[in-house]
């Protein structure tokens, strides 16, 4: 279901369909993480992905209209080289799942509580205090670029 | 090879490790194929989340919660990246409307 979704997402000739159809590959991934004990990370991708970033796509393509691509715009062998690359990069990730080498399982780990939010925030409140807050900076900084590149220019009339 | 016990059923792990380079190798597809920038956004979102896909893979084999922490972080990572790149989209679409990226080789205003 999700690779269904993904090839939607890179096939269809419309922005939207597009974005409605990486909605379906996000939600499909947020079960597999759910599946994968990983509660807190399942909430958050619906909220952040499926929700948020997923919102801000579709209002950006409403703001501007549906534009449908053209085939002819694209260069002549420029289909033959992705997919000759492509085919590289899906050879190169099958041998290395190939040669994996699982290590043990860490010993002494509680998996009821496996990716609860109490076990994520222990993690991230004292091992992992100084990349959390960083990521509240970059996420400051990010917000603060947006707005000024989106702003009125004002004083260039 | 190895299992994991998910729901009373053995699961192997390697299955998710295949889905998320599938979902990588679809993503590279759309950044290279694809001419809309909008769509080529899409798909790098599509292979940020192949990417954390694997990490959370990696920690629940090693029952070990740095997988899925750095997944959180690489989440925020890439929410403050679309952001970021739609804002750029914006105020290129003000100026003028793009619907091939190849027209953006220049840089002047």
């Amino acid at each position: 279901m999700a690779v269904a979704g993904a090839v939607g997402v890179v096939s269809f000739r419309e922005p939207i369909r597009s974005v409605l159809s990486l909605v379906v590959v996000m939600l499909a991934l947020a079960i597999l993480f759910l599946l994968l004990s990983a509660q807190f990370v399942f909430v958050v991708q619906i909220i952040v992905y499926a929700g948020a970033v997923m919102v801000l796509f579709l209002f950006v393509i409403a703001l501007f209209g549906p534009t449908r691509e053209l085939a002819k715009t694209q260069l002549r062998f420029q289909s033959w080289l992705s997919a000759l690359f492509v085919l590289t990069l899906l050879g190169l990730i099958y041998a290395m799942l190939q040669g994996i080498q699982y290590r043990q399982p860490d010993k002494g780990t509680d998996l009821s509580v496996f990716g609860t939010v109490q076990s994520i925030a222990v993690g991230l409140f004292t091992t992992y205090l100084y990349p959390f807050e960083l990521t509240s900076i970059l996420l400051l900084v990010a917000a603060i670029g947006a707005i000024y590149l989106s702003r009125k220019k004002i004083d260039e009339r | 090879m190895s299992t994991l016990d998910i729901g009373g059923s053995q699961l192997d792990a390697s299955w998710f490790l295949i889905l998320g380079g599938i979902l990588f190798t679809i993503g590279t597809v759309g950044v290279l194929v694809r001419r809309n920038p909008l769509v080529i956004l899409i798909s790098i979102e599509l292979m940020l989340n192949a990417v954390n896909l694997t990490l959370i893979v990696f920690s629940r084999q090693l029952q070990n919660m740095e997988g899925q922490l750095f997944a959180l972080m690489s989440m925020t990572v890439a929410a403050a990246e679309a952001v970021v790149g739609l804002a750029i989209l914006v105020d290129i679409f003000h100026v003028r409307d793009v619907e091939d990226i190849d027209e953006l080789s220049e840089m002047k205003g």
